[in-house]
């Protein structure tokens, strides 16, 4: 159950990188475009980590263990 | 035959090593990523101009997609002086028949959605090759119809991000989405899980 929460988790931190870019680009247009880029590559390198975090703490870890445990 | 095998032996030709570091090392996937996510802003910029902004292509009272025919009359005439914005008689028949075919009230949908979902998928990093294969696309065709603006530069960056594809979307979704699918001559995590279930299924149902 863990697990899901947590894929769910990943996943719509990805979905929230795509809301926060259409709204950027709603909010500023093309009047100031790198204004409008740190908050887009912000938003995809916190999704990102909470991917990796994700992956690493908790599914290559059960991985592991589910190796360990056949041994 | 003999001189033929000679000619083209079985073998394969490597990429010389700093091919790979730029186009398959996961050490320089900062580098793509931000890349990858100025075209992707370029592309989700114009889109939403196209499905958002005030002199939008779509959704609008009256016809859709005439700011789309304005472009296609443009670039299918024949101006009195110099040459015609497009080179290809092929081209200028292509755009023709569907201007008069009034197809620039759907195609005005295909480009503003294709601009805004290649834009986004080029931003969270999802199916990136794609998405820029997509973008180069556009950018092809707008260049076939005259219009250079900054389409060159995109078109550019877009086949630079083809080459590199495995690793345009390592910082971004591809990062999952690529191992878990797989491609078509190597199936992921997911096509192996299903083909496993398959096989364990198949056997249990064979007779002994």
């Amino acid at each position: 159950m863990d697990r899901l929460v947590l894929l769910l988790l990943g996943v719509l931190a990805w979905l929230g990188v795509a809301v926060i870019a259409v709204l950027v680009v709603n909010a500023w247009e093309d009047e100031n475009q790198i204004l409008a880029f740190l908050p887009i590559a912000a938003a995809v390198i916190v999704a990102w980590g909470i991917g990796e975090y994700v992956t690493e703490n908790v599914f290559e870890k059960d991985g592991e263990e589910a190796v360990r445990g056949d041994a | 035959m003999a001189m033929l095998e000679r000619a083209f032996p079985k073998q394969e030709l490597r990429d010389p090593s700093w091919m790979r570091l730029i186009f398959a090392d996961t050490r320089l996937a900062p580098l793509w990523a931000l890349a990858r996510m100025y075209l992707g802003y370029q592309w989700l910029l114009a889109g939403w101009h196209k499905m958002w902004g005030d002199e939008r292509w779509i959704n609008v009272p009256g016809e859709d997609g005439l700011p789309l025919a304005g472009f296609w009359t443009r670039a299918t005439s024949f101006p009195a002086e110099g040459s015609p914005p497009i080179k290809y008689d092929w081209y200028r028949d292509f755009l023709k028949y569907m201007l008069d075919n009034e197809w620039y009230q759907w195609f005005s949908w295909v480009i503003a959605f294709g601009e805004v979902l290649a834009g986004v998928a080029l931003i969270v990093g999802a199916f990136t090759g794609l998405a820029a294969l997509a973008g180069a696309t556009m950018n092809f065709n707008f260049m076939l119809a005259g219009s250079a603006s900054t389409n060159p530069v995109l078109f550019v960056l877009a086949i630079l991000i083809l080459f590199g594809w495995k690793v345009a979307g390592w910082i971004g979704i591809d990062r999952w989405l690529l191992p878990a699918l797989g491609t078509p001559w190597e199936p992921g995590r997911l096509a192996q899980t299903a083909s496993a279930r398959m096989h364990a299924e198949g056997a249990r149902g064979s007779p002994p």
